[in-house]
């Protein structure tokens, strides 16, 4: 059920009520699509118009959070459509070159202490994990786990059928680990 | 259900609770069974926890959340605007075109021009607001006239680099359809669009092109420079019966679009501005302004770069 147009007013409110609290979340992942705080705040606006334009079309009762995901990959892949723009590492073999790049990183931050702090939190961790992670595994992991959507609303907001879906959540779990444990041999080595 | 299968299969969807009844109840009760794959779901619902917490959601910058409310505050105040005038005036052209059309057989596509006239025109339809009110000077808007009225007089190309030098030393890549000698644009028109795209992108600016063979211009040029600080700064050239349309596109984070668009089209504003008609997009990504300025009214200029760009958003 799509919502009825109120007045201006109550069209605004219910913006504000029902799209507003999710802000913080498109802004996360305009962040991690566009990796700059510049371009992240130029996408996170733009969802944000766009969602407050076509809130008629917002289904009640159904995940505004997941509807305004969707607004926001689509404006992500026909802006970077015809842009050329850095990749992270897009296939399984790639992410074992990128893994293998972040632990000399994480080698060398031996020499370097502000390095040294930031890569021994937990959180900087699991960020350089999903990093290397190809986009695909990333992006479904960060959906399902992060933003806590299910799989169908994921599928929706990447524009996939449900099974590959399940197929990167799954595949992208078993790389983490792996990422996850490369990273620690790689500390475990150096003494960090 | 054996270890294998409910790791490959199951495991993941089992951890997330999206598993259906049947399967669900399978899964629950081989992990009941077996100590290796019910550590294996522990273990990865601990992964995803991890992630959660790792990964966690960053809070939008203050100043952000203010520039939103404000874009939100003038979307309502677009809004709340008068605009069938609007709908008058931007069906003005094919109403004109009707009136001077005789032959019965012609009426035919003139009404379906005009139905897709309005279709566009619903399509772009935010609501607009007056334009009358005048928009305080942008300096933006003001080197595009500087360029415009420059590019009247005189207009050389100079990339793609693979070029030619003429006479006077002054190197071009693709020239100007009056010329009486390289005529190379003619010949191949999506040529031209790949070697200035590619051109611009190699100054490390975005392929800001359009197709305005519709409306009856054609790419006559471009030219990559530099601003008096140092930025790069790309100017292309469109001519056509009516004029010329001249783009400008180059690096500038600290714009914001002006108050006083008579329209919006997606990332795009449209300007009535000193005697020219303005339209300014901003790229999502990297902080790219792209301005288009010419002297056809603001609502023709709407029309064409909606048939240049349907979709309104790739920028």
């Amino acid at each position: 059920m799509t919502r009825k147009s109120g007045t201006a007013t109550d069209r605004r409110l219910a913006f504000e009520r029902e799209a507003m609290p999710h802000l913080d979340a498109v802004y996360s992942t305009a962040l991690r699509l566009a990796r700059n705080p510049d371009d992240a705040n130029d996408l996170t606006q733009e969802t944000i118009l766009r969602a407050y334009r076509y809130f008629d079309q917002f289904a009640s009762g159904t995940n505004c959070r997941a509807w305004m995901l969707t607004i926001l990959y689509n404006i992500f892949r026909n802006a970077w459509r015809r842009g050329e723009r850095e990749q992270p590492a897009a296939t399984p073999e790639e992410f074992d070159a990128e893994i293998e790049a972040h632990s000399r990183a994480a080698d060398q931050s031996r020499i370097n202490p502000e390095a040294l702090l930031l890569n021994r939190t937990a959180g900087r961790r699991i960020e350089l994990a999903l990093n290397a992670l190809p986009a695909e595994f990333r992006e479904a992991l960060i959906l399902v786990d992060v933003q806590e959507l299910n799989y169908q609303e994921v599928a929706t907001v990447l524009n996939a059928p449900l099974g590959t879906i399940k197929s990167r959540v799954s595949r992208g779990r078993a790389l983490m680990r792996k990422a996850l444990c490369r990273l620690d041999q790689a500390r475990g080595k150096t003494g960090t | 259900m054996d270890c294998r299968e409910y790791i490959s299969e199951y495991l993941a969807g089992h951890a997330d609770g999206e598993l259906a009844p049947l399967a669900r109840r399978a899964a629950d009760e081989h992990v009941a069974g077996c100590p290796i794959c019910r550590a294996q779901l522990i273990e990865e619902r601990a992964l995803k926890a991890m992630v959660r917490q790792g990964a966690a959601i960053v809070k939008a910058p203050a100043d952000l959340k203010s520039r939103i409310r404000g874009a939100l505050d003038e979307a309502d105040r677009r809004a709340a605007a008068p605009w069938t005038a609007r709908l008058i005036e931007f069906l003005a052209p094919v109403r004109a075109l009707g009136s001077r059309i005789s032959e019965p057989l012609v009426w035919a596509p003139a009404s379906l021009a005009a139905a897709i006239a309005a279709a566009i025109w619903i399509a772009l339809a935010v609501p607009q607001h007056d334009s009358v009110a005048t928009i305080p000077p942008v300096p933006e808007f003001e080197l595009a006239i500087d360029r415009f009225k420059q590019f009247q007089h005189e207009f050389v190309p100079n990339v793609p680099a693979e070029a030619y030098e003429n006479e006077t030393g002054a190197v071009y890549a693709w020239v100007i359809n009056r010329d009486p000698v390289h005529r190379v644009a003619d010949e191949a028109d999506s040529d031209a669009f790949n070697d200035l795209a590619r051109s611009y992108r190699s100054a490390n600016l975005p392929d800001d092109l359009f197709d305005f063979m519709q409306a009856g211009y054609m790419i006559a040029g471009g030219r990559v420079d530099r601003l008096a600080d140092g930025r790069p700064i790309a100017y292309t050239l469109y001519k056509g019966m009516a004029g010329q349309i001249v783009s400008l596109c180059f690096h500038d984070p600290t714009m914001a679009a002006p108050i006083g668009a008579v329209n919006w089209l997606g990332l795009r504003s449209f300007y009535e501005y000193k005697g020219y008609s303005i339209c300014l997009s901003f790229y999502p990504t990297g902080h790219f302004i792209s301005i288009l300025i010419t002297r056809m009214p603001v609502m023709q200029l709407m029309r064409d770069v909606a048939a240049a760009d349907p979709s309104g958003i790739s920028r």
